[in-house]
């Protein structure tokens, strides 16, 4: 079983770090055979990322007036994600984009899940505010019990 | 009386960064156009005042993630002239090296996910996925190749790190880049099939007399050098007296300053000028590319800036082998550049054309005044002069169908909107 963990994220943009903040937690610390990557470029990236890997964990933050902090956990294979995870503007494609060309070109893992954080400020060279710290350990948490659970 | 129609796309898709277009009409008279740039400005210009010379390359790198190389190529080379050091031999080939690399990843990605859906009819790469699989598959695979060229020499995909003034922190071995060769083959003939899908598709009729404008490399397609700008109706200068030919200006709808030829106006720079320019300067084969699918020596209609980029897209692949081929590897990986009190000049041709970079330092390299002058900036004028002339000779369309052009005339030149701020939405009025 191979699993990869992707955190997608700008460190210089305030709680855009969140998905890269969860891969730093998580790395070092899970079983063999689950690679941890950090995605800072454009998140078409995940295609390679998460080649040849049978489950996919994506942790990007997303911008969609809910509460900053509040975690949404989305399965790849119910349906194309949700707009806040169609962040394209600078980028060539947000995650969301992503997936779906992944899905298209049948390069989606077997189980492929999304842990979207809702981020509160996105400005440049902001820290990450102590409600995204607080999920981003939350969110670490729950795929580490997701892995056992794979034991 | 006549009535008035705007077109309005307020956000455009498929281009770096934000911005919009306005078109004005009364009646099937074109009155204005606009390309808006609402991005805010960057204030890149300012913040490298009191830094050093040296931290240039590293700062002004993160000015775009698809171009981060010809920043890095123009701010050296102006530093290094100043000081009276030229890079050069095996330094300068893996500069070159780093640069081609940059043109695949860049090239690729304009070609095949960002203008190629204009032309099959599908809004986006993902339909462009569902449509052919294959096509994607092959951009995909064509980009990660330039990505690793990127890797290899430069330490990293976007932004590299391995890159200073005087040359590298450190320079690959052979084996190293020997490694990139069958991946950079296949890639050539991924280009060349390229060529012959894009010559293939549908082009709108546009035929503009553009000046073309593109460095001038000593016998060599310009890449990551040169030291003269020259142009189409003979203007042939030293790039320090790019300000003696060019102005830039504010206009009130755009964050990007708009430059101009100060005695002739708008003007055009990136793959049409320089095949324009210097076509006779590609490597055999994609000289042979181009001419196996008719391709003009001068191509006027924008629309068909696909062909000359995929027909770039196989000199890159040929560069780097050539590159590759005769490489060995340097005694030290820099040459020292001790900084002197002065102005400085560098220009290179980024993917979108010529990046011009001017420094003044004081005798202890701090960095006094910036000025950078992107391709995108240069184009403007050129894209609302595009865009002016399409809508006139296309003025019965369907508002949808005039529309999605006008966004297909502005990708034509693949703008780099997160460059020029220093932009697309569409909007269409008619009166």
């Amino acid at each position: 079983m191979t699993v990869c963990v992707v955190g997608v994220g700008n460190a210089l943009r305030g709680d855009d770090a969140v998905g890269l903040e969860v891969a730093r937690l998580l790395s070092g610390t899970l079983p063999e055979g689950v690679h941890v990557v950090e995605c800072e470029g454009e998140p078409v990236s995940l295609l390679s990322a998460w080649e040849g890997c049978d489950a996919a964990f994506v942790v990007d933050a997303t911008e969609s007036g809910r509460e900053p902090g509040a975690v949404r956990r989305l399965s790849a294979h119910d349906g194309p994600l949700p707009p806040e995870l169609q962040r394209s503007s600078t980028h060539l494609l947000g995650v969301a984009e992503a997936v779906e060309l992944a899905r298209a070109l049948g390069r989606l893992p077997e189980r492929t899940i999304v842990y979207g954080i809702e981020g509160g400020s996105f400005d440049t060279g902001a820290p990450m505010s102590d409600e995204v710290q607080a999920a981003a350990a939350e969110v670490a948490a729950s795929i580490c019990r997701e892995l056992r659970g794979r034991d | 009386m006549s009535s008035t129609r705007t077109i309005r796309t307020d956000y455009l898709a498929r281009v770096e960064g934000e911005g919009g277009m306005l078109v004005r009409m009364r009646g099937d008279e074109v009155v204005d156009v606009r390309l808006k740039i609402y991005e805010p400005p960057r204030f890149f210009e300012a913040f490298l005042r009191g830094r050093q010379f040296t931290e240039a390359p590293d700062i002004t790198a993160r000015i775009c993630g698809i171009c981060p190389v010809a920043y890095q190529m123009s701010s050296c080379l102006a530093m290094e002239s100043l000081a009276g050091a030229e890079v050069d031999g095996r330094l300068r080939a893996l500069r070159r090296l780093l640069y081609c690399g940059e043109w695949i990843e860049s090239h690729t990605l304009h070609v095949f996910m960002l203008h190629a859906p204009d032309f099959l009819g599908v809004p986006s790469a993902v339909e462009l996925a569902k449509l052919d699989p294959a096509l994607v598959e092959t951009a995909l695979r064509l980009k990660k190749i330039g990505n690793e060229v990127m890797r290899v020499v430069g330490g990293r995909e976007v932004h590299p790190i391995n890159v200073r003034v005087g040359g590298w922190y450190k320079t690959p071995s052979r084996a190293d880049l020997e490694a990139l060769v069958p991946d950079l083959e296949w890639a050539k003939e991924a280009s060349q099939t390229a060529v012959r899908v894009t010559a293939g598709l549908d082009f709108p009729e546009l035929e503009q007399d553009y000046e073309f404008v593109a460095l001038d490399a000593d016998g060599e397609y310009p890449i990551d050098r040169g030291g003269r700008l020259v142009s189409s109706r003979g203007l042939d200068f030293p790039i320090s007296e790019f300000y003696d030919h060019i102005v830039e200006e504010h206009v009130e709808h755009s964050n990007a300053l708009h430059a101009r030829l100060r005695e002739r106006g708008a003007y055009l720079v990136g793959p049409m000028a320089r095949y324009a320019l210097h076509r006779e300067l590609l490597s055999p084969d994609a000289l042979a590319s181009a001419g196996e699918v008719g391709l003009e020596p001068v191509v006027r209609n924008p629309f068909r800036s696909i062909v000359v980029r995929a027909v770039e897209l196989v000199h890159a692949c040929d560069e780097a082998l050539r590159l590759i081929a005769e490489y060995e590897e340097p005694p030290a990986p820099s040459i020292e550049v001790v900084p002197q009190a002065g102005w400085g000049h560098g220009a290179s041709e980024a993917p979108r054309g010529v990046l011009y970079h001017r420094y003044r330092l004081d005798g202890d390299g701090v960095i006094l005044d910036a000025k950078i002058v992107p391709p995108t900036s240069q184009n403007q004028k050129m894209i609302e002069e595009d865009l002016f002339a399409f809508v006139r000779g296309h003025a019965d369309l369907a508002e949808d169908e005039l529309r999605l052009r006008c966004e297909q005339a502005i990708r034509n030149y693949d703008p780099c909107i997160s460059c020029a701020t220093h932009f697309l939405t569409l909007d269409i009025e008619r009166e």
